[in-house]
């Protein structure tokens, strides 16, 4: 698989490999079936496996494109009521501080856990 | 003796509302990642949260829960200090005391419970990281507005309670509304449920907002009060109107039910933010009373801001104190009244002048019963928390004369608490400030602890120097003789038994004129342990008969314990063990009212090793064993080292050599592990006699097998006769454990804890592991079993959990490895 974007490829393979691990990663943080989970990250293979994971994990990935206005990405955070956020973005931290958004992970959790 | 409590969380002042799912998951999520720091604003309900977490995993951690609130202290190098106490650790000899909690908390799985990290959040993050560097079974479970921003952290943000969606009561926020209004005695029907509802909305879920409002539902109604805090939040005073929304609303509503209060409940409130930890009745109404509160309604003013819930109480309402935000609050409030350094000041003086009571009726008053002495030290050692602050504000405003005063009559200086070196750290920074207004005999007495503190930190020729330096200028009273028995001490451990002699002479002499029996006691037992050194027994027999007799004349335990202990060494040098035990028992219940500690753990360890040379065995295995569990539990590895050298002799005494050698040769290692020699002459006597029955090569590999062995490992050995193998197989192999081949990388989880025998696995998911052993992606499984792609990631997760699995391929090894079905 290609992204057209940035042109960075990943195996199929490699996705479901990655998305397994994430989605053991994302069940240990607390996701259960039927939970929102919010995905805010730039196009790219990153998104498609924590996309998976999500889904693997039994959640709703509830994708939220990571350009929008603060204001408004912050109004997106909260009205989700996710209690579990993916991102690698300061400011998309800092929008979820107001929201019921209790576990913040990176692409570098998910990919070997962090810890 | 007591039992050790495997936790010191306190009751829950009222019921827990709501959090269920998130109080589950934070349980997993502590067991899983080391370190989790509940993070969020003041008032959200990070310490309920945290002590709830706490308590309900309480089960997991054999070792225990202990919390440290450190809202109570506001300098960095207290942290170590008020977790070695959460732990009942005290300060080994010479040792810094953040590797003695570290050794401590080695002792097993445990979970340490950091509460209110924000305002010394650097310390925290340090502290933290070198003990779960330390040991990888201990877990923190934080609480701090502020990330601690160390490695393996994981952030967990509290949220506000659930919001109702609808006009519903089963919403987290109602009940907690509900309940607290209930609690407060007002009864809500079901026409009420819309404006409780636009309450908590108004206030959005914040706890301390919800039961601030609640606490005034006999007053107005929730409509009523909606309406208020609402209008609050245009009123906003403090110049935070740019703060968080959610900071501003619980701002709004402290802010609200404080000007609900009356004039005198707002003065009291605020005055009440000068106690840095629990306080009482009477050190509120000496502190805080005053224009315009008269002393007899303070009592009154402060059921009503309890009423109100601005002030906590325990059941008893004994002890009162301020959740740390409203104390913020209030101390704002006290600077911006311009009262703050009055209050200040009278809460030194105050501090000073009960400490000095305390003291006197402790110790140094004649003819005061024990059961009112052992009150004065119980109350002066409560007051630990207020002292330090109390101490602080003495430096700041550089009120030396005063600070010293405090620091001198604190009973936690002398031998009896057993921890001297925090008041040296303040004594040194006191005495490095301007000491142009404190007089020579104040001067004098700073010098006399540091020469305590230099004593304990085995510094002998610069304690002497300083306790003869304190000599020069101090009065004819209690802390002269005091320093006299301190010298005694220190002059008899550097060998100079002459002069000790001497110095314990003029103590007496001086406690005699004095009627100080307390100085008397301890004046004859030092002319004892003098007389015992030069070989005199009669002499030393007979000042320690009197020491006794003083002592019990006094009626502190302490003192008792300690002429019993000198009667014990001196019975045991005429080699008469009878008599020895009954004197060191004689000390047994005395110390254990003390609240036991390093004394006790020392005499314990002294009847074991006595009663095992009489030859009674079940005594001295249960003095040992008792003495053993309380060094380790205060964490003084001298006095584990000490227990094993007794069960070394015990083993020995029963003619098993071969446990005898193993554990003189852990405390050995012990010894050396902490930088103390070893007595060589009783271990090559040992040596010897087990060279000549089991031979060279045995003894030397019993040798080496106790130096490897942990000391609980080597105490077993004797006390309960567990010989672990002889060969190191290296760890242990679980039934049912994975080839090695797909062990997950380290700190993996739960591979060898699987079922034998069976798989816990469904026939979907057996069938899904199969196919992964062909290595098909999950498309390729998905079209081989009609279903999708996402459904087959699904399975593949469950599996994962099931299994305690990270990767596909761990699975597909997993699944070649079964018997197919």
């Amino acid at each position: 698989m290609v992204d057209p974007g940035t042109g960075r490829t990943i195996t199929e393979r490699q996705l479901d490999e990655r998305s397994a691990a994430a989605a053991v990663v994302l069940r240990r943080r607390g996701v259960r079936a039927g939970d929102t989970v919010l995905v805010c990250l730039p196009v790219g293979p990153d998104l498609l496996v924590a996309a998976d994971a999500v889904i693997a994990a039994g959640g709703i990935a509830w994708p939220v494109s990571p350009d929008l206005e603060p204001g408004l990405l912050r109004d997106r955070i909260r009205a989700s009521r996710a209690r579990v956020l993916i991102t690698d973005l300061v400011a998309v931290r800092e929008a979820a501080d107001e929201s019921r958004v209790r576990v913040v992970l990176g692409v570098a959790d998910l990919r070997d856990g962090p810890f | 003796m007591r039992e050790a409590p495997r936790h010191n969380l306190p009751a829950e002042p009222n019921s827990f509302v709501g959090r269920e799912r998130d109080i589950g998951e934070l349980c997993r999520l502590v067991g899983d990642a080391r370190l989790v720091t509940l993070c969020g604003i003041g008032g959200i309900g990070k310490t309920r949260l945290a002590l709830r977490v706490a308590a309900q995993c309480a089960p997991a951690y054999p070792e225990g829960v202990w919390l440290a609130e450190l809202a109570r202290i506001s300098r960095p190098e207290l942290v170590v200090r008020e977790i070695a106490r959460a732990l009942g650790v005290r300060e080994e000899r010479g040792r810094p005391l953040l590797g003695t909690v570290a050794a401590r908390l080695r002792d097993g799985r445990c979970l340490l419970v950091l509460d209110n990290c924000e305002h010394l959040i650097d310390e925290c993050a340090e502290v933290a990281a070198a003990l779960l560097a330390s040991w990888d079974e201990l877990a923190i479970l934080a609480t701090s507005r502020e990330p601690l921003r160390i490695a393996g952290e994981l952030v967990w943000r509290v949220p506000p309670l659930d919001l109702p969606e609808g006009a519903e009561a089963r919403a987290e926020s109602v009940r907690l509304f509900l309940d607290r209004a209930a609690a407060a005695g007002t009864r809500l029907d079901d026409g009420s449920l819309p404006d409780v509802v636009r309450l908590c909305r108004e206030l959005d879920g914040l706890p301390l907002a919800l039961e601030l409002a609640a606490a005034r539902t006999s007053l107005l109604s929730p409509g009523q009060i909606a309406d208020r805090v609402h209008d609050r939040f245009s009123l906003l005073t403090t110049g935070e109107r740019t703060a968080p929304a959610r900071q501003r609303t619980l701002l709004a509503a402290v802010e609200w039910s404080y000007d609900l209060l009356s004039d005198r409940e707002q003065v009291l409130l605020r005055r009440l933010s000068v106690f840095a930890g629990p306080f009482d009745l009477d050190l509120a109404e000496q502190v805080c009373g005053g224009p315009p509160i008269a002393g007899s309604e303070l009592v009154d003013l402060l059921g009503a801001l309890v009423d109100k819930s601005l002030v906590l109480c325990d059941e008893s309402r004994s002890h009162y104190r301020l959740l740390a935000t409203i104390r913020h609050y209030a101390a704002g409030l006290l600077r911006e009244a311009g009262e703050h350094d009055a209050l200040r000041e009278r809460h030194l003086a105050v501090l000073c002048e009960l400490q000095e009571r305390y003291f006197a009726t402790e110790l140094v008053e004649p003819g005061v019963p024990w059961p009112r002495r052992l009150e004065a030290l119980t109350r002066s050692r409560g007051l630990l928390d207020d002292q330090r602050a109390a101490l602080d504000w003495a430096a700041e405003s550089g009120d030396v004369d005063r600070a010293l005063r405090l620091c001198s009559t604190s009973t936690g200086l002398l031998p009896v608490s057993g921890n001297p070196l925090e008041i040296v750290g303040w004594i040194e920074r006191l005495l490095a400030l301007d000491l142009s207004g404190v007089t020579p005999g104040r001067v004098a007495q700073a010098d006399g602890f540091l020469a305590y503190g230099l004593e304990a930190r085995d510094e002998l020729g610069r304690s002497l120097e300083y306790a003869l330096r304190s000599l020069e200028d101090l009065d004819e009273g209690f802390q002269r003789c005091v320093m006299h028995s301190l010298l005694v001490m220190v002059l008899l451990r550097m060998g100079r038994a002459g002069e000790a002699a001497h110095h314990a002479e003029l103590g007496l002499a001086l406690a005699t004129a004095a009627g100080d029996t307390w100085n008397q006691a301890a004046g004859l037992a030092g002319l004892s342990a003098v007389a015992l050194v030069r070989g005199r027994l009669r002499e030393a027999q007979r000042h320690g008969d009197e020491a006794l007799a003083r002592a019990c004349e006094h009626g502190h335990r302490w003192i008792m314990a300690r002429a019993a202990t000198q009667l014990g060494a001196v019975a045991e040098a005429r080699g008469d063990l009878a008599t020895a035990k009954a004197r060191y028992e004689l000390a047994v219940p005395w110390l254990d009212e003390l609240g036991g500690g390093v004394d006790l753990a020392r005499v314990l360890a002294r009847i074991g090793r006595v009663a095992a040379l009489l030859g009674e065995f079940a005594t001295a295995r249960e003095r040992l064993a008792a003495s053993l569990e309380l060094s380790r539990r205060t964490g003084q590895r001298q006095g584990v080292a000490r227990c094993l050298v007794g069960l070394s002799v015990l083993a020995e005494a029963e003619g098993d050599l071969e446990s005898a050698v193993p554990a003189a040769a852990a405390a050995a290692a012990l010894r050396a592990s902490i930088g103390q020699r070893s007595g060589t002459a009783r271990i090559e006597e040992l040596l010897a006699r087990a060279r000549a029955k089991l031979g060279e090569g045995r003894t030397t590999a019993l040798w080496a097998r106790g130096g490897r062995m942990s000391p609980d490992d080597a105490a077993r050995l004797v006390l309960e006769g567990v010989r672990p193998p002889e060969a190191d197989p290296g760890p242990p192999t679980p039934p049912g454990a994975m080839p090695l081949a797909i062990t997950p990388s380290a700190g993996g989880p739960l591979v060898g804890a699987l079922p034998v025998g069976h798989s816990p696995l469904t026939a979907r998911e057996r069938e899904i592991a199969g196919l992964l052993t062909g290595g098909l992606s999950n498309r390729a499984i998905a079209e081989e079993l009609v279903i999708s792609p996402a459904t087959v990631a699904r399975h593949i997760a469950n599996i994962m959990e099931k299994l305690g699995y990270t990767s596909r391929a761990q699975i597909a090894v997993w699944a070649a490895e079964q018997p197919s079905a």
